[in-house]
């Protein structure tokens, strides 16, 4: 048992720990994405310039579903699907000339909607009967797109314009990474502030026991929702970018597969981390191309899938948390001679001394 | 942050049934305002049943229950919760793999809370909760002790630690009402003490109504001013500790088999 | 599934839907038997079915072994792809984390459908008939060999299911163990050894469902997807933890799909079948649905 005495006494620094720790971990950090950010455009050549931003996209729908399943633990297999309908949508409104803003907005409305028609019927459900109805939902979409082949190109794809804003034209490598980097930033900017927020951890308290969620009174059902909605808006966004930067779109980037993908990455990465997700759209994009280069492509999916097994039953945190375990190890070391009073949990309980329910 | 005056709860005639058992039959009690208060009852008698029923976990299926006069035995949990009535769990359910001072905050759901859009992109209301429930959470944290292990992840911490978060987590709004499930459940005689202590100290500081149920009768004669006993879904008898336990018909049915340390 | 519209033809495609719902009854039978034990489920399941179809094809076809040779190493491999998985993974998921089952057998899953495809290839194959280009016409329907057998073996394997469960000291063991494994394995029923068979059961009936469903139609490295997510709704429906009723719902599944494929056209069978689910979840009683039991505070 602990020995600390637990005097009331406030400590006279309350306010004053938290800020200056975020200060000092601050700038740096900005700085190091700045750098990150700048290397591709310095030292990649146009083709994987154009890979970058497809890493810039992906990171969208990963951010995405990052918010649904590694926050909310939300399981969803109709992710990419959620993806195609912003391509799609996108597609369709460029084809009636329309611009980059309404294109933008048609893709916004689209997504909430198909969003809440995955929502609402789901909202009673969890796991595998979750995981069953989005995949249904993908399976719908996938039909609607192959019967639909004069407005979408059916199973044979479709090309699609590029977006050009301004001077900016998405064709051009160079600017497709800066186009890219705009929303791929903002979605960032958004979950990275989720996690300071009480929405954010109403999700993460809605994932891992809903019961103490409506303990405190958080709209369990109202959190589910927004969360399927952020994350359907974030995919949508992200297969409209996808289609920008790729210039052409088929019904198979959109499937079952594509989206088991999309949670291999989130789950790669690390669930629940923003860095996990731009690391798991990394392995999406690139690892294939690397495993090209290798002259090995085949090797991609049976490595995907032995990782995402193996990472799931290992690794819960992914990439991120098993950094962050080392670094936390090699942090624990250096205090350890700062706490000569902290018990090493001789008592850390089983569950059967916390159980007894009634 | 301290309300004036915490509410009375008024609990009339009240029966739940679960299919052909009667977890409480007809069961009229008041939980006397701004008094710690213990229910205590050997295993089965409705202790648990009583608080799910009082905090909405459980459908009521005859009586009222009274919160400062109003029945609220149809509002839904998180309606109980804005009106100041938040509840622990026996077993400590809380997010395993994130900070201390997450878990806490958490609770702040009755705290002055933005809309949700406000939330996402960080609009000024924002930022202006943000300050108040951080605020709450420091103050409540230091206040239990658990200030060092702030920014530690709670599945690190030893169990006696992690019963506290879960106490935070509800304290964080002082909400007028609270009620505690076995919060000493699974500590040993020293965590016991030392979480009686904490539970006066914030009484003392937050008036509220605080129900705690406890097998442990040291720390029921210790920490409440009103104890009711519960057997059979039914309360056998209501008052100060020393009447309680004076009652025969207490030491027959409970006091006596007390004497082993509980679990 | 042709589209002929003649009264003639409806029974003909209601013939062919209960033959197809037979199947996915049978491979019901063996998420059912697994879910007894086990309580996950295998997102990888009919990848294990295509694993013997397809590894049997190959024997058969590229290696030259004779068809029935091939069909029993490739259940032998199912059965030990099957138990396999359930030993280095399903048993391996730590207490208190749900929905893993499902995330790692989607790796799982990925897996097997890459191994084989290296192994073997990508392309569609024509598997054994199996008896279905053998048939007769019974009242104006034809019913082949296969079809036959088909509907022969779900009402053997279902009654023998039925008769094991309810009727046998197995029977007992397998409900005690699916109720609450400790008490089940201080009463005496050596559960892992139990676990170990009822897995590689399933790993057996995957096999067969397999062989059945790529004589009907093709075999690659896909085909047994789209099987298994119809079987999963159905278990969904009827429930995991019961057995005659997501049995039922399996075979009437298989022919409400061939009824909206025959009056709605060939394409529209599986968008009616994603339909009925979503349709079916949202106006189901909430006491069907719970996964767990209910919250204990």
């Amino acid at each position: 048992m602990s020995t600390r005495s637990r005097t009331g006494a406030p400590s006279v620094a309350l306010g004053a720990t938290a800020d200056p720790r975020l200060k000092r971990s601050r700038l740096p950090r900005l700085l190091l994405v700045v750098v990150i950010a700048a290397l591709p455009p310095l030292f990649f050549d146009d083709y994987w310039l154009f890979l970058v931003a497809q890493v810039a996209a992906f990171a969208v729908a990963t951010l995405g579903l990052d918010i649904l399943y590694g926050r909310t633990g939300q399981m969803s297999l109709a992710h990419a699907s959620f993806m195609g309908v912003g391509a799609y949508t996108g597609h369709l409104l460029a084809g009636l000339n329309q611009g980059v803003a309404v294109q933008l907005l048609g893709v916004l409305v689209v997504s909430v909607l198909a969003g809440l028609v995955v929502a609402l019927p789901t909202l009673r459900l969890s796991g595998m009967r979750l995981a069953l109805v989005t995949l249904a939902f993908g399976e719908l979409l996938a039909w609607v797109l192959i019967n639909t082949t004069d407005l979408t190109g059916g199973t044979q794809g479709t090309s699609v314009d590029p977006v050009v804003i301004g001077p900016l034209d998405s064709s051009v490598p160079m600017q497709a990474y800066l186009m890219a980097l705009v929303p791929a930033s903002i979605a960032t900017l958004i979950v990275l502030h989720l996690g300071r927020t009480q929405m954010g951890r109403r999700m993460l308290i809605v994932r891992d026991s809903e019961t103490a969620a409506r303990s405190v009174g958080v709209a369990v059902a109202r959190t589910k929702v927004i969360s399927f909605l952020v994350s359907a808006v974030f995919a949508g966004v992200a297969g409209w970018l996808y289609a920008a930067v790729a210039g052409f779109i088929s019904p198979p980037d959109f499937n079952l597969f594509a989206s088991v993908y999309l949670l291999v990455a989130v789950i790669v990465g690390g669930a629940g981390s923003a860095v996990g997700a731009w690391l798991g759209a990394a392995y999406i994009v690139l690892m294939p191309q690397a495993f090209s280069l290798v002259g090995q492509p085949n090797l991609y999916p049976l490595v995907g899938g032995a990782l995402l097994a193996v990472v799931a039953l290992l690794v819960p945190d992914g990439i991120v948390g098993l950094s962050r375990r080392l670094a936390g190890r090699f942090r624990r070391a250096e205090d350890r001679p700062n706490h000569p009073d902290r018990p090493n949990h001789p008592d850390r309980p089983d569950r059967s001394t916390s159980g007894g329910d009634r | 942050m301290t309300s004036t005056s915490p509410p009375a709860v008024d609990v009339r005639g009240l029966s739940v049934r679960y299919g052909g058992f009667h977890a409480l039959r007809d069961l009229s009690v008041n939980l006397p305002a701004g008094r710690i208060i213990g229910v205590i009852g050997p295993n089965g008698a409705g202790k648990t049943t009583l608080l799910n029923a009082i905090s909405g976990f459980t459908h009521v299926t005859d009586g009222e229950i009274l919160l400062d006069g109003r029945a609220i035995q149809g509002w839904d949990i998180r309606r109980r919760v804005r009106a100041g009535l938040v509840r622990g769990f026996q077993t400590v359910r809380l997010m395993e793999r994130e900070s201390v001072l997450t878990n806490v905050l958490v609770g702040a759901e009755r705290l002055d809370q933005p809309n949700a859009l406000a939330q996402l992109f960080a609009l000024p209301a924002q930022w202006r909760g943000r300050r108040i429930q951080e605020r709450a959470a420091h103050e409540v944290i230091e206040l239990l002790g658990l200030g060092a292990d702030r920014d530690r992840r709670v599945d690190e911490l030893p169990f006696a630690s992690r019963r506290l978060v879960e106490v935070a987590r509800v304290l964080i709004s002082y909400p007028p009402v609270i009620l505690l499930d076995e919060p000493a459940a699974g500590l040993d005689q020293e965590g016991r003490r030392e979480l009686a202590a904490v539970l006066a100290r914030v009484h003392e500081r937050h008036p509220s109504t605080l129900v705690v149920v406890e097998h442990d009768v040291d720390l029921v004669k210790n920490l409440c001013s009103h104890v009711v006993a519960l057997e059979s879904g039914a309360v056998v008898c209501a008052g100060t500790p020393d009447r309680v336990f004076g009652d025969p018909r207490v030491q027959l049915a409970y006091f006596g088999r007390s004497a082993d340390a509980p679990a | 599934m042709g589209a002929d519209t003649s009264a003639g033809g409806l029974t003909q495609v209601l013939w062919g839907g209960l033959t197809v719902g037979c199947l996915y009854a049978v491979l019901l039978l063996g998420v059912l038997i697994v879910f007894q034990v086990s309580k996950s489920i295998n997102f990888a399941y009919g990848q294990v079915g295509m694993v013997a179809a397809l590894g049997g094809w190959y024997l058969a076809s590229a290696a030259g072994l004779p068809i029935w040779s091939a069909l029993i190493i490739g259940a032998a491999a199912a059965v030990l792809v099957n138990s396999a998985i359930d030993f280095v993974a399903i048993r391996r998921i730590p207490e208190g984390r749900p929905g893993l089952d499902l995330v790692v057998t989607l790796g799982l899953f990925l897996l097997l459908t890459a191994v084989m495809q290296q192994l073997v290839d990508a392309n569609s194959h024509t598997f054994a008939s199996l008896g279905s280009d053998t048939s007769t016409v019974v009242g104006g329907v034809v019913v082949s060999v296969n079809d036959v057998f088909v509907i022969a073996l779900t009402l053997v394997l279902v009654t023998v299911a039925h008769l094991l469960l309810t009727r046998t000291s197995l029977g007992t063991s397998l409900r005690a163990s699916a109720e609450d494994a400790t008490i089940a394995s201080a009463a005496g029923v050596n559960v892992l050894r139990l676990r170990t068979g009822v897995w590689a059961v399933a790993g057996l009936l995957a096999a067969v469902v397999g062989y059945l469903v790529a004589s009907r139609l093709s075999v690659d490295a896909f085909y047994m997807t789209p099987i298994l997510v119809k079987v999963f709704i159905a278990g969904m429906i009827g429930g995991l933890d019961r057995f005659l009723a997501p049995l039922l719902v399996a075979v009437l599944l298989g022919v409400y799909e061939a009824g909206a494929a025959f009056l709605l056209g060939a394409s529209a069978g599986t968008p009616a079948v994603f339909l009925l689910i979503i349709v079916a979840l949202a106006v189901m009683p909430r006491r069907f649905m719970n996964e767990r039991s209910e919250v204990r505070a």
